[in-house]
């Protein structure tokens, strides 16, 4: 369900370290490069941890990092918090040693962040379960309805639409994942997985259960309620990925950068004009329509749950872009125009 | 925001005991009568007036002892003798939750939703077992902590 957003994706693979350039002439440097001390202390024990010397001035954090993987490899970068403070914020992969307000000793407190998981891991695991859960049931597999149900098919038009309609979502949503999505951080905590995991494939048996369940009710206003709601269903997942696609093109690739996302020639993109959040936005209404399509209380519930994560999300992503750019457009909402 | 505990194990117990009280106890009447319910009446009865007198002398910064000492002490049987209460009480009404279909939906309906409150309270029941040690041994490492802390400022008066 949810489309977090595509910024830079980091390399998952370690950054070579950039060597000086061996000077063309044969003269010697008259300028000596002044070399940095970098010692890494535990943020909680401040046991000395590692010392590098003869850091390039110029080296950035990922660096530092691959170094201390050298001497502590249980401890790969995509684990490890650098700071200044034992207590303050992480510093970037990006930052620069020499740019940080440190002396030429500079002192760096480690935290270790736990197991973790690339984004991609986790996202193509969370989604493949409902995909293939949804699918169990619309076949009627055995042990979940009644024996005389086994491999029985709905006489629903509505049900057939909807294990279309699901199973589209779950795909497009891998491909993107694999192919559309640029993403700002590598990892995130292994725990993650499991939660995310319960929570997408809890949900997906949960309303998978109703809507393929021999004893499903078609929705009361008949054929005009599913068309209606396919007509908002396939308008919102065109409209998400257009907006997946805008923020991909926001973002040269191999970059972090981090631009205001501004409407283009797409229609569907115009929601950016009143919205931070358009992707939200759109989710939540191919969820809304599936929910009209279907007329089952755990979808209303689903789509409930995630329009609260979401709001979560688009209200924190709304003001990280307040911060950071101070012509931000003022007319626009986190996720809902006008309201929310 | 007057006490220091914490919002989530607090809501937490609250929100057990009103759903042992209105979903359970007062829903199903035939379970009004059991041993059980006067397990949990008694448990929580002595463990809250033990509490809020505690709170109160805190606030107003004159604890006896013995309050304390009680708070965290007494817990450890009090504790387990309202979660016996509080499960048998639910078993006890789970075969007349079942007779009556209380609180449960059935399909097929129009909302494509169902519920069996019976299963539910089973559920419930399963719950307790990693809840229940969690939340005793939290208040056991409380217990360590505090009752040692006073022994040493009583080493030094």
């Amino acid at each position: 369900m949810v489309a977090r957003e595509a910024s830079q994706g980091l390399a998952l693979g370690l950054i070579s370290l950039p060597g000086p350039a061996p000077p063309k002439a044969a003269k010697k440097p008259k300028k000596a490069v002044l070399f940095f001390e970098v010692e890494i202390l535990d943020a909680k024990t401040r046991e000395k941890l590692c010392f590098l010397d003869k850091v390039e001035p110029h080296a950035t954090i990922a660096e530092i990092k691959n170094l201390f993987t050298k001497t502590h490899p249980q401890w790969y970068p995509a684990r490890q918090s650098l700071r200044l403070d034992p207590k303050g914020k992480s510093l970037k992969d990006e930052d620069v040693l020499q740019k940080l307000p440190v002396g030429t000793t500079a002192t760096l407190y480690f935290r270790d962040l736990g197991a973790q998981i690339s984004w991609v891991t986790v996202f193509l695991t969370e989604y493949a379960g409902p995909l293939f859960i949804y699918l169990l049931f619309y076949f009627r597999v055995p042990f979940i309805y009644g024996h005389k149900y086994d491999f029985t098919s709905s006489r629903h038009t509505v049900v057939h639409l909807a294990c279309i309609c699901h199973s589209f979502h779950y795909i497009k949503r891998l491909l993107e994942t694999l192919f559309v999505h640029r993403f700002s951080h590598g990892t995130m905590p292994l725990r993650n997985i499991f939660k995310n995991c319960t929570y997408y494939w809890g949900f997906a048996a949960w309303m998978a259960y109703y809507i393929n369940h021999p004893l499903y009710t078609p929705p009361t206003y008949g054929a005009q309620q599913v068309k209606l709601a396919l007509a908002i269903f396939v308008t919102c997942q065109l409209g998400n990925f257009s907006i997946h696609m805008a923020l991909r093109n926001l973002r040269p690739a191999g970059s972090k950068t981090r631009k205001i996302p501004f409407p283009t020639k797409n229609p569907f993109t115009w929601l950016f004009l009143l919205v931070s959040c358009p992707n939200y936005t759109y989710e939540v209404g191919s969820w809304i329509g599936f929910t009209i399509m279907t007329q089952c209380l755990p979808v209303a519930l689903f789509s409930l749950v995630g329009f609260t994560q979401m709001t979560i999300w688009a209200k924190g992503k709304h003001r990280s872009y307040l911060k950071e750019f101070r012509d931000y457009p003022p007319l626009r909402s986190p996720i809902i125009p006008f309201l929310l | 925001g007057i006490v220091p505990s914490s919002v989530v194990l607090t809501s937490f117990q609250v929100m057990s005991r009103v759903f042992l009280i209105w979903a359970v106890t007062h829903s199903v009447k035939e379970v009004q009568n059991e041993d059980s319910v006067l397990l949990f009446v008694v448990a929580w009865t002595v463990t809250e007036i033990i509490r809020y007198s505690f709170y109160t002398f805190s606030l107003l910064n004159h604890l006896p002892y013995l309050i304390k000492w009680a708070r965290y002490t007494l817990f450890i049987v009090l504790y387990p003798m309202g979660v016996s209460g509080e499960l048998l009480t639910i078993y006890a009404a789970l075969p007349f939750v079942r007779q009556a279909g209380l609180y449960s939906i059935s399909l097929p309906n129009k909302y494509n939703f169902s519920f069996d409150y019976h299963a539910f309270l089973i559920l419930v029941m399963i719950f307790y077992i990693p809840l229940f040690p969690q939340l005793y041994f939290h208040m056991i490492y409380q217990r360590r902590k505090v009752l040692s802390h006073t022994d040493e400022h009583r080493k030094f008066e």
